[in-house]
């Protein structure tokens, strides 16, 4: 079978670092749980410009890859899949917009509207089946996140507990048929029976796309952050001892493990279910906040330029999306020379 | 509600809705709850198990207030007869050769709690307290039959044998060595306990059974 490899990652971050006084300085913001250690907000997050795009955030992500590989090879690619948190127009996705700008003439471009914080996970999935079973050689995988600067800092959303915690930015993944940095195995579960617990609370009761005054925000409860913290504890130490079992090797022999980041209770409760060393559990959620489905491949690009992961290490990526609908994990060895 | 609120507001580390509010009630559980806990951690100072049994909680509290049953459902508890004193039992844990174990059982029909205190190798102090309480489910689980819950807590004799002179022999090991082993070991019991009660319930036999002896050796 033909091996498929995460040949290299890059990202982009929208903007100048936005301080968390952003959000606890701003008049009526809730202040109760600032000084909490596990709930306290990100020092800094990125937001993107108010005309900046899904599109504008791909492009910008991806010329790193262009630098590195060259722009004949991005142009040539014969698989493009975006996910796109916060999609800039109903109807149509980023990723015929994100070909145009590119130049890219891919065989196969799918908008993934699912697996939100683990779509890299599974986009990496796709891309792997694709590539082993068609003609098609290389392929482009794009998250782009841009809810925070722009849902979350609307003047009464702002001033919730929720919206200081997400962060812009775009992370791509540039997937080849290669057996250098060899995609191991993927795990993958869409689970139906927790699809439609993620909602969007508009007061009004209008469709978000009706007129009104409210504001759109995430439809969390008490209660339903609860089942969400309980589904999360769960699922991601699931899919990654899963994916481990089928690979023969114990978790702790993942070398560097990189997942969604919504905050630092799923950090510290994952890495503790994997007993895995906090220093093998990379995250950015200092600098950048919860980066939704952008935080693996963003996350990973920073660790491989500060030298974070070594060549021949275990690399496992893995996550889960909404409120519980998807989980997934992905081991890659990796031999990437970013350096 | 409000005069009680005064004076706990004296005490420093309460959480309450009332300073709290609801937001932050959550952050602190969210905090607490964790994916995994390590074994210490849950069962090093107090170790609970409970199971859910098919046979009527009046029948399971019977069972369990008679104390020479524990022969019948402990992996080790054997030989089980009267002493001199009134209500205290003495028999042998097989666990260890040559060790004797003194009982004695505190009941409560109402609560329908059962408390065996004992201890090894002497009957004047017991401090070995095993803390069984049957619970009908039909309250807490809307069926039949009865949910038994066992709390151990760890005494600090379990660390510190406070009569080593009592040990039939200098390299007996001490109860207390097997502490970490006492969620697994209780398990094994409680299943045995739950095996008995069904099996008997099911099959409308005698649900306990008599005495195997009267008197102590």
């Amino acid at each position: 079978m033909t091996t498929v490899s995460l040949t290299d990652v890059a990202c982009y971050l929208p903007g100048e670092p936005v301080p968390a006084a952003f959000y606890t300085d701003f008049p009526g913001a809730e202040d109760k749980l600032r000084d909490h250690p596990m709930f306290k907000v990100p020092p800094l997050r990125h937001h993107v410009a108010r005309d900046e795009t899904n599109a504008d955030m791909v492009e910008r992500a991806v010329q790193p890859l262009i630098e590195r590989h060259g722009r004949a090879a991005v142009r040539g690619v014969d698989v493009l899949l975006v996910h796109s948190q916060l999609p800039d127009l109903p109807f149509v996705g980023a990723g015929t917009e994100v070909a145009r700008r590119l130049g890219l003439n891919p065989e196969w471009l799918v908008d993934v509207a699912n697996a939100g914080c683990a779509s890299f996970v599974y986009m990496l999935k796709l891309a792997r089946q694709i590539l082993t079973s068609t003609d098609a050689k290389t392929a482009l995988i794009c998250n782009a996140q841009s809810a925070a600067g722009q849902w979350f800092t609307q003047s009464e959303v702002r001033k919730l507990a929720q919206a200081a915690v997400p962060g812009d930015g775009c992370g791509v993944g540039y997937v080849t048929t290669s057996a250098r940095s060899p995609v191991l195995d993927v795990v993958t579960r869409h689970i139906g029976e927790y699809a439609g617990d993620m909602t969007m609370a508009v007061d009004d009761g209008r469709k978000y796309w009706e007129p009104g005054e409210s504001q759109l925000r995430i439809g969390f409860t008490d209660a339903s952050v609860a089942k969400v913290l309980a589904r999360g504890n769960r699922l991601v130490p699931e899919v990654v001892t899963d994916l481990c079992r089928r690979l023969g090797v114990a978790c702790t022999d993942i070398d560097v493990l990189i997942t969604n980041q919504p905050n630092r209770t799923f950090l510290r409760n994952w890495r503790e279910a994997l007993q895995l060393p906090a220093e093998r559990h990379l995250n950015t959620f200092d600098a950048y906040g919860n980066l939704f489905g952008a935080a693996i491949p963003i996350t990973l690009d920073r660790a491989l330029d500060s030298r974070q992961v070594n060549d021949g290490d275990l690399l496992v990526l893995g996550g889960f999306a909404h409120a519980g609908d998807f989980a997934g994990a992905v081991a890659v060895r990796w031999h990437g020379d970013r350096n | 509600m409000s005069k009680p609120s005064s004076t706990l507001a004296d005490i420093p580390g309460l959480v309450r809705i009332e300073n709290a509010g609801k937001e932050e009630l959550t952050a602190h559980c969210m905090e607490l709850t964790h994916a995994v806990y390590p074994h210490h951690q849950v069962y090093g100072q107090y170790c609970t198990i409970h199971e859910y049994v098919d046979c009527p909680p009046e029948q399971a509290y019977d069972y369990l207030r008679q104390g020479h049953h524990l022969e019948e459902w402990t992996c080790s508890l054997r030989d089980f007869a009267a002493t001199g004193t009134p209500g205290l039992w003495a028999g042998r844990d097989r666990l260890e050769d040559d060790t004797r174990i003194y009982c004695r059982v505190l009941a409560n029909p109402e609560a329908m709690t059962v408390d065996y205190h004992c201890s090894w190798d002497q009957g004047e102090q017991l401090w070995m307290i095993y803390l069984m309480r049957v619970v009908p489910a039909r309250l807490v689980l809307d069926k039949q039959g009865s949910v038994i819950t066992w709390t151990n807590c760890r005494h600090p004799y379990y660390d510190d044998n406070p009569h080593p002179g009592l040990a039939p022999r200098p390299d007996r090991p001490w109860v207390g060595d097997y502490w970490d082993l006492f969620y697994a070991g209780h398990t094994l019991e409680m299943r045995n306990l739950k095996a008995i009660l069904e099996h008997r319930h099911r099959g409308s036999l005698p649900i306990g059974s008599a005495p195997a002896r009267a008197v102590a050796q």
